[in-house]
């Protein structure tokens, strides 16, 4: 079974984040520098948030209303969860 | 409160990666154990630091799955509104919770998941009548050149313990991959390479709606979660590359033993 060409584009976009992310987490440990651990972190967060915004695009893209909008729902969910400090 | 060596969080780190990724979860399950019983890391610390490998874990893992071709888009797109939903809800009450009630929770839920992984790892899931249609969440799976049609049942079932999953994630610090593979294994009809594959797309979504909040609230310790998530990132690439070559059949009773080892051990400490 072969990756469709969304599919291939999340790969492509969980791959900048994680590479992105664990380089500068890598720095932060090395240097002991809080602040690029905490962007490490915040990039490695953001990776999700990105493969939702990929997928919500893609299924725009193809037309496939009914899954654009689920995703759209997700990124709604998680967009909100960035808001929310207390608990 | 005690701090281990970064070299120790760091391997911690690793091994639950390695492990999570061979399984299809996000090694969160593993993680906070063993930072809280074996390294004594507080709870909260423990649980965010988790939320936050979690993603890496799950991220490199659906990288793999995704060029495999062995996660089901779809269904984990369908799973996902539930899933998302509670793990925001899960992340928010966090705090009402006492540590000792996070560990009982914690032992709680490995316990059922065990049980149910063990009564049901003799059953296949998979239908060999190419001439049945897979339908819209389904789909076709290859394996040691046979190519193996499944539909999804229960889907009522599904978004369900999607939603419960995404709480406790929030709750205790796992990407949820602990409860969603087994119940769309036993209740759903999803083969259980697919269930894990499409698990490890699922849970990086999962993880990431409470992990903000974590982060938001200040509950995110550095270089604690830093330390721990480095670790994540090669003992996960390599879990998941390792992950194809073990038999399904051993992936659950493997699954299920850990479970419930685990699972004694946390309500144990709760004690």
């Amino acid at each position: 079974m072969k990756p469709s060409p969304l599919e291939r584009t999340i790969e492509v976009i969980l791959t900048v984040g994680l590479v992105l992310s664990g380089s500068l987490l890598l720095l932060g440990l090395i240097l002991g520098h809080p602040g690029l651990q905490r962007y490490g972190i915040l990039i490695l967060m953001l990776t999700p948030v990105g493969r939702v915004v990929v997928v919500t695009v893609g299924l725009i893209n193809q037309r496939d209303w009914v899954f654009a909008l689920i995703s759209l729902w997700i990124l709604g969910v998680i967009a909100s969860s960035m808001f929310f400090s207390h608990g | 409160m005690i701090t281990p060596s970064p070299l120790l969080l760091t391997l911690t780190g690793a091994g639950s990666g390695l492990v999570g990724a061979l399984l299809g979860l996000g090694g969160g399950v593993f993680l906070v154990p063993l930072l809280t019983l074996v390294l004594g890391v507080p709870i909260r610390a423990a649980i965010a630091a988790s939320l936050i490998s979690v993603i890496a874990t799950a991220s490199a893992s659906a990288v793999v799955n995704l060029n495999r071709g062995m996660v089901n888009m779809r269904l984990g797109l369908v799973l996902e509104v539930a899933t998302s939903l509670g793990g925001l809800a899960g992340g928010l009450t966090s705090t009402m919770l006492s540590p000792r009630q996070l560990f009982i929770l914690f032992g709680m839920t490995l316990g059922v998941m065990g049980v149910l992984m063990l009564v049901r790892s003799k059953l296949r899931n998979v239908i060999a009548d190419l001439g049945v249609e897979p339908g819209l969440l389904g789909g076709r799976l290859r394996e040691d050149d046979r190519t193996y049609v499944y539909r999804m049942k229960n889907l009522p079932v599904g978004l369900f313990m999607s939603l419960v999953a995404g709480a406790i994630s929030g709750l205790l610090g796992l990407g949820g991959g602990i409860i969603k593979v087994p119940v769309l294994n036993t209740f759903c009809g999803i083969p259980i390479k697919v269930a894990a594959a499409t698990s490890t797309f699922m849970i990086g979504v999962t993880a990431a709606a409470s992990a903000f909040i974590y982060f938001n609230r200040g509950d995110v310790s550095l270089p604690l979660t830093a330390a721990v998530a480095i670790g994540a990132f090669p003992g996960s690439a390599l879990g998941a590359r390792l992950a194809t070559r073990i038999h399904a059949r051993y992936l659950k009773l493997f699954m299920a033993i850990i479970l419930l080892l685990v699972g004694a051990q946390m309500a144990f400490k709760a004690l």
